[in-house]
């Protein structure tokens, strides 16, 4: 050992009290002038004591062990709270969302008009190709081109209008804000179907005349024409008729 | 009370004084008075897991001030504990950022001829941060600075215990084990300055 080692093993045998005689009385007198010693025993005294403390912790712990055990006390389970705390607060945001989500549900139910389900569910109708009629209708070129004057001017100075010309009528109609005479046209062709027992633009036109109804203000006319899509699985427009829609507009008709 | 020994305030402090192992008085403290410790922590917005802590928390405080002779014995055990107790958990609460109109109110309400104990409370994490260093001692050297510091036993009887040839060798470790300790404090002087308020409550 040298020096210092020696002077620490004489500190810690000081400390314990295993000096005697002239080993006790030296390293007593070298305390009292040397201080970097005495801030040596210090610090060694601290480390003592630090190792106590530690072993009454560790006692005292494995003294509540065996008393919760004795005392018939259940472990508590600290994970369990941790996680009962983050469940309740995830819980309340969830239930807080879902009150969220339902205040704006019933809002939008005791809100809804005939014309904002229009306008929710409105798509103009786009002509690709004719279908099922023989002769083309002369409304095509404008109605293609968005020129909805041009085409609602064609049908008026027609003498004999095909069906083409009954239902792009009625979209332009619809589309340049007219559902009044968007109804007429598509009346008109539901009428020229029936009695020529026939079926052209016939779903089309059910879908479209239920719309001009909505923007026509007129809830209970257009509940029975949804309701009938709805109902059939097989019509082109039956995906675009929901369950929801169906309720609101049903609280509509029923006002009406 | 069926199990165990029971003590006097006396005889309990006696006990703790001595050299003798604190097992004892520990169990007796909580047969006694853990039901209330536990009650009280319940009552104030404190889980189970907190009561458990929170005694052993207040053992640890109170037998080191019974050591230290900082308690004599001006009040009974039970009314210090509890004061302790209060203390103790009012200070996790407001470090949980939980002090409440409630624990104002607590605070407010105290009672007047309630002793004051608060001087003796010690952060909890600076008790905590002080077990990880003993902690990184290692086994062995735990094993032997505890069972000559804190159990009392002769060289002799702690090289019954070990796998060493004599007591020299037992005594070296034990010098290269404390000295290790000790440069942990010289190295980090806030360490010491830490353990030295943990230590003898100043």
């Amino acid at each position: 050992m040298n020096d210092n080692s020696t002077n620490t093993a004489l500190l810690i045998r000081y400390m314990d009290g295993e000096l005697e005689n002239d080993e006790l009385k030296s390293v007593t007198e070298k305390l009292a002038t040397d201080n970097s010693l005495a801030a040596e025993l210090e610090n060694l005294r601290y480390a003592k004591e630090a190792v106590k403390l530690y072993g009454l912790k560790t006692s005292i712990r494995s003294t509540h062990i065996e008393m919760m055990k004795e005392l018939n006390i259940p472990k508590a389970a600290a994970p369990v709270i941790g996680m009962r705390q983050i469940l309740k607060y995830s819980s309340r945001i969830a239930a807080f969302a879902i009150i969220v989500l339902g205040i704006t549900v019933l809002y939008q139910y005791f809100t809804a008009t005939p014309e904002q389900l229009f306008r929710n569910n409105y798509e103009s109708f786009t002509l690709h190709e004719t279908r099922g009629v023989s002769d083309v209708s002369s409304l095509e070129q404008p109605y293609k081109k968005g020129d909805l004057k041009a085409a609602m001017a064609l049908f008026n100075q027609l003498k004999d209008p095909n069906a083409e010309d009954y239902f792009l009528n009625g979209n332009a109609a619809l589309q340049a804000g007219s559902p009044s005479e968007a109804i007429k046209s598509f009346l008109a062709l539901q009428q020229k179907n029936k009695s020529g027992n026939t079926h052209l633009f016939e779903a089309d036109t059910e879908y479209y005349l239920a719309l001009a109804y909505l923007h026509n203000n007129d809830a209970a006319s257009a509940l029975p024409l949804f309701e009938s899509i709805y109902a059939d699985s097989n019509h082109p427009y039956h995906n675009k008729v929901g369950s929801w829609f169906l309720r609101k507009l049903k609280r509509l008709a029923a006002q009406k | 009370m069926a199990k165990g020994r029971n003590f006097s305030d006396i005889a309990l402090l006696q006990l703790l004084r001595s050299d003798e192992a604190p097992d004892d008085a520990i169990r007796y403290l909580y047969r006694s008075q853990f039901g209330i410790i536990k009650a009280y922590i319940n009552q104030n917005n404190g889980s189970d897991q907190d009561a458990e802590d929170i005694f052993q928390e207040v053992m640890l405080t109170f037998i080191e001030l019974v050591k230290k002779d900082k308690f004599r014995g001006d009040s009974s055990i039970s009314t210090f504990l509890y004061a302790i107790t209060r203390n103790t958990w009012l200070n996790e609460l407001k470090k949980r950022g939980r002090s409440k109109i409630r624990d104002e109110k607590f605070e407010k309400a105290k009672d007047s001829t309630e002793i004051d104990v608060s001087h003796f409370i010690i952060n909890r994490e600076l008790k905590a941060q002080l077990m990880k260093v003993v902690d990184s001692l290692g086994d062995t050297c735990k094993k032997i600075l505890l069972a000559f510091y804190f159990e009392n036993l002769a060289m002799k009887e702690i090289l019954k215990t070990m796998q060493y040839e004599n007591e020299q060798v037992v005594r070296n470790k034990k010098y290269k084990c404390l000295k290790q300790l000790e440069q942990m404090m010289t190295e980090q002087p806030q360490l010491a300055k830490n353990l030295k308020s943990v230590l003898f409550y100043e």
